[in-house]
């Protein structure tokens, strides 16, 4: 199979989800008779017709993106609005989505999933269906075993994915693990995140003692 | 009460949906309100790179001076923001993302919990209440309708907003006054 991967994070190469969605691709090539290409958003901001017209000739297209107030973010939405003018041309790539958030729950993901299988239709293009997973932000405080777990379930979501050509449920659903927490559960991983992802990166900043600043009233 | 609209039309040449805006925010001026329409296209917005600078750099405010800054200054300090867009594949304007991308910094980048699940922690004191206007495209249906229902309920919720309504330009003035609970 012929695939793109357009990574549609603000923050290009240097992402979560090119990360994440590294161990995916991973496996996907494994086998050989699969090709993979991959295109940054950020690269094409001023020539976002050029990028529809490069991902139209694949035969499938994943687009990965953070979670930003709780759907796509601007810039992908201003590329999807360039892409479905392309929506009557007769080659079009059957398209899935990688999505990320930096909360501990995929809970929150499940909004936009709906909506992106919703509006694929509207893009006349085949939905091949949205790979989900929440705690994307702060991967290098989270415990060892849990990213483990991810990148092993992410590459055996693509090594699946580059045989069956489909997104395979079982694997999704272990992947989106937590779907939800529990009170004690979220009790438990708040203090931690706060003090050693945000406090830290304030501290590194120089920036703590503004951390609670609020400067416009 | 004071109200911000934030105008996502990205269309010149839709005359419709920014007269609409117009009417509604006259009538709120009429009725002893202050309303004051920003409209998104005219203004300089760029998109949100990630670097959350906002919350751990210069907290509270965004790193790139354009208007979204200035934007989300007068978006804190309304009564109720109007977010209003046409539907573009069954979702706000990418302008309106766009500049809703950018208001970030008025939330904290600290996590609590909020209804069982986890949230961001506010930075004011007080956030202005919501209210949505969409107008609607023509393949939009019921399932679109609720679609993006909860996607705006989702994104409120993390903004630590109110969301009081969600109209659209086919209903009557008098329809979204009343949904907005505006006398």
């Amino acid at each position: 199979m012929q695939l793109i991967f357009l990574n549609a994070s603000p923050r290009g190469k240097n992402s979560n989800t090119d990360i994440m969605m590294g161990h995916f691709l991973k496996g996907f090539l494994e086998n050989e008779e699969n090709s993979l290409e991959t295109f940054y958003l950020v690269k094409y901001r001023k020539n976002l017709e050029e990028l529809a017209r490069e991902v139209l000739k694949s035969e499938a297209l994943i687009i990965g993106f953070p979670l930003y107030a709780d759907s796509v973010p601007g810039s992908l939405k201003e590329f999807l609005e360039v892409f479905a003018r392309f929506k009557e041309e007769e080659t079009k790539p059957a398209v899935g989505y990688f999505s990320q958030c930096g909360f501990p729950e995929t809970h929150h993901l499940r909004f936009v999933e709906r909506y992106l299988e919703k509006m694929t239709g509207k893009l006349n293009c085949t939905y091949l269906g949205s790979i989900m997973k929440g705690g994307g932000e702060g991967q290098h405080i989270q415990p060892a075993p849990f990213m483990e777990k991810t990148f092993y379930l992410l590459h055996k979501s693509g090594k699946d994915f580059g045989t069956t050509g489909t997104l395979n449920f079982d694997i999704l659903q272990k992947l989106a693990r937590p779907e939800t927490l529990s009170h004690d559960q979220i009790k438990g991983i708040i203090p931690y995140v706060n003090e050693k992802l945000w406090d830290k990166w304030l501290e590194e900043n120089g920036a703590l003692d503004k951390s609670f600043d609020a400067p416009y009233k | 009460m004071k109200y911000l609209i934030l105008n996502g039309n990205p269309n010149d040449e839709n005359h419709h949906f920014d007269d609409f805006l117009v009417n509604f925010s006259e009538e709120l001026n009429k009725r002893g309100n202050n309303s004051k329409i920003v409209t998104l296209r005219s203004r300089k917005i760029a998109s949100c790179t990630g670097c959350f600078k906002c919350w751990i750099k210069t907290p509270g405010e965004c790193v790139i001076a354009d208007d979204a800054r200035e934007i989300a200054r007068e978006y804190i300090n309304a009564d109720m923001v109007i977010l209003s867009s046409p539907l573009i594949l069954g979702y706000f304007s990418a302008l309106m993302k766009k500049t809703l991308d950018r208001s970030i910094p008025v939330i904290h980048p600290h996590l609590e919990e909020v209804d069982g699940e986890v949230h961001h922690r506010k930075r004011y004191d007080s956030y202005p209440s919501a209210g949505i206007i969409l107008e609607k495209e023509a393949d939009t249906d019921e399932e679109d309708i609720d679609i993006a229902k909860d996607l705006f309920e989702r994104m409120c919720l993390n903004m630590r907003t109110d969301l009081k309504f969600i109209a659209y330009t086919d209903q009557s003035l008098e329809e979204v006054l009343n949904a907005a609970d505006i006398s």
